[in-house]
């Protein structure tokens, strides 16, 4: 895939608003049994999903903020064209067709969340981080997104183009967002069952 | 609607100004947009700028050599924004100020108002009126952190503000009340029940 790299970062950095906001305006107002409950037997709870991602924020952050910073001489350039391996992991990230979530995978022993987070503690951390993010987008504006390479975190000898790393990270977020989303709703339909068939009605 | 009508809104709500100086005053604005934190203002730079507020939040804060920060205020439509002091005394300004939300703004530069000030007595009134209050709600704040409980600076800021806590990640509420950012959750999830 090419891209036009000012189109790009815009779009990636309205994804990462749109994640940011209801991080903010939404979950930041629940109540901590809510994004604590799991919706059935080895399902992740909400805030489960929040930290497997700080997991890799933890990982990927510092890696781009560094990226960024040693290869500012690198300028920018009017196109990004996706590397090979770059696409695969991003179209692992992307929903299905039909908007359903694709095939599930298993996630790698460090990047299991404990069973019981503590919520404050996880959701302060997904909020910074996508703070964070939203300033790197802005960052790597100054610099080549195809030259400038970053480690990935399930193979350090592995570089993959900031690009891509930007591309498929940044779906790895919307996708267990939205799972914590059907956890979510899953504790609403437990706790208020008449709400889902007013819904239904409607 | 115009693009200044929404100051226009707000200093005559304030301090209504004639035709003549009103056209003068509203000429010097152009309009600024800003995405989520973007620092407008750094510590040991001038501040230029005088904004005017149409969308989103910001903050004016004191960063200490610990690197913990204090936020001093919060800003939001309609209102003004930018560090005050160091726009008004053209002095290095101690404090950063910083987008907390994607914002619009007006934007003019302290050149543009002095000229209008000298020629226009009744804009520099203006002014007045606006750093009076602004004094009076600094005293007010002094207070506030001197003599109020967490607990009580939390309830006075949601009396005054209650939207923020809907719009800006809590750990900036915490650092405007002078609380670790997961003893501010906790403390709201008391209140809450």
């Amino acid at each position: 895939m090419k891209y036009m790299t000012e189109q790009l970062l815009d779009d990636l950095h309205n994804q990462v608003e749109k994640q940011i906001s209801k991080a903010i305006c939404e979950w930041q107002q629940l109540p901590y049994d809510m994004l604590s409950a799991s919706p059935g037997p080895g399902r992740w709870s909400a805030v489960q999903c929040l930290e497997h991602l700080n997991s890799y924020g933890r990982y990927y952050h510092p890696q781009v903020e560094k990226a960024i910073r040693q290869n500012l001489h690198k300028k920018p350039v009017p196109f990004f064209q996706s590397g090979w391996l770059g696409n695969y992991f991003y179209s692992l990230m992307l929903p299905q067709k039909d908007g359903k979530p694709s095939k599930k995978m298993k996630s790698p022993k460090n990047h299991q969340p404990d069973p019981l987070p503590d919520p404050a503690v996880v959701l302060h951390e997904f909020i910074n981080q996508l703070e964070t993010l939203g300033t790197l987008l802005q960052q790597a504006s100054h610099i080549d997104l195809n030259q400038v390479k970053v480690p990935i975190s399930i193979a350090p000898f592995i570089k993959l183009r900031l690009g891509d790393v930007f591309l498929f990270y940044t779906a790895h977020i919307t996708r267990h967002m939205e799972q914590a989303e059907r956890a979510l709703e899953a504790w609403r339909d437990q706790q208020y069952p008449y709400l889902k068939k007013l819904v239904k009605t409607a | 609607m115009g693009e200044t009508d929404q100051l226009k809104n707000f200093i005559t709500a304030i301090y209504p100004l004639q035709v003549l100086e009103m056209e003068a005053f509203l000429s010097i604005w152009k309009p600024y947009q800003a995405k989520r934190k973007t620092l407008l203002t750094r510590a040991g730079e001038k501040e230029r700028h005088l904004y005017f507020v149409m969308e989103g939040i910001q903050r004016v804060f004191y960063t200490g050599d610990d690197g913990r920060d204090a936020t001093i205020v919060f800003t939001y439509p309609p209102s003004f924004s930018g560090v005050a002091d160091s726009f008004l005394t053209q002095t290095n300004s101690r404090f950063f100020c910083e987008t907390l939300t994607p914002s619009v703004f007006l934007k003019t530069d302290f050149a543009q108002l002095e000229n209008l000030m000298k020629k226009y007595h009744e804009i520099e009134h203006m002014i007045r009126i606006f750093t009076n209050h602004a004094f009076s709600g600094v005293l007010h704040r002094i207070v506030e952190t001197q003599c109020f409980t967490a607990e009580e600076k939390f309830k006075s800021l949601f009396a005054r503000s209650p939207h923020l806590l809907n719009l800006v990640p809590h750990k900036y509420i915490a650092s405007y009340l002078g609380v670790d950012a997961t003893n501010f959750s906790k403390m709201l999830a008391k209140i809450r029940i």
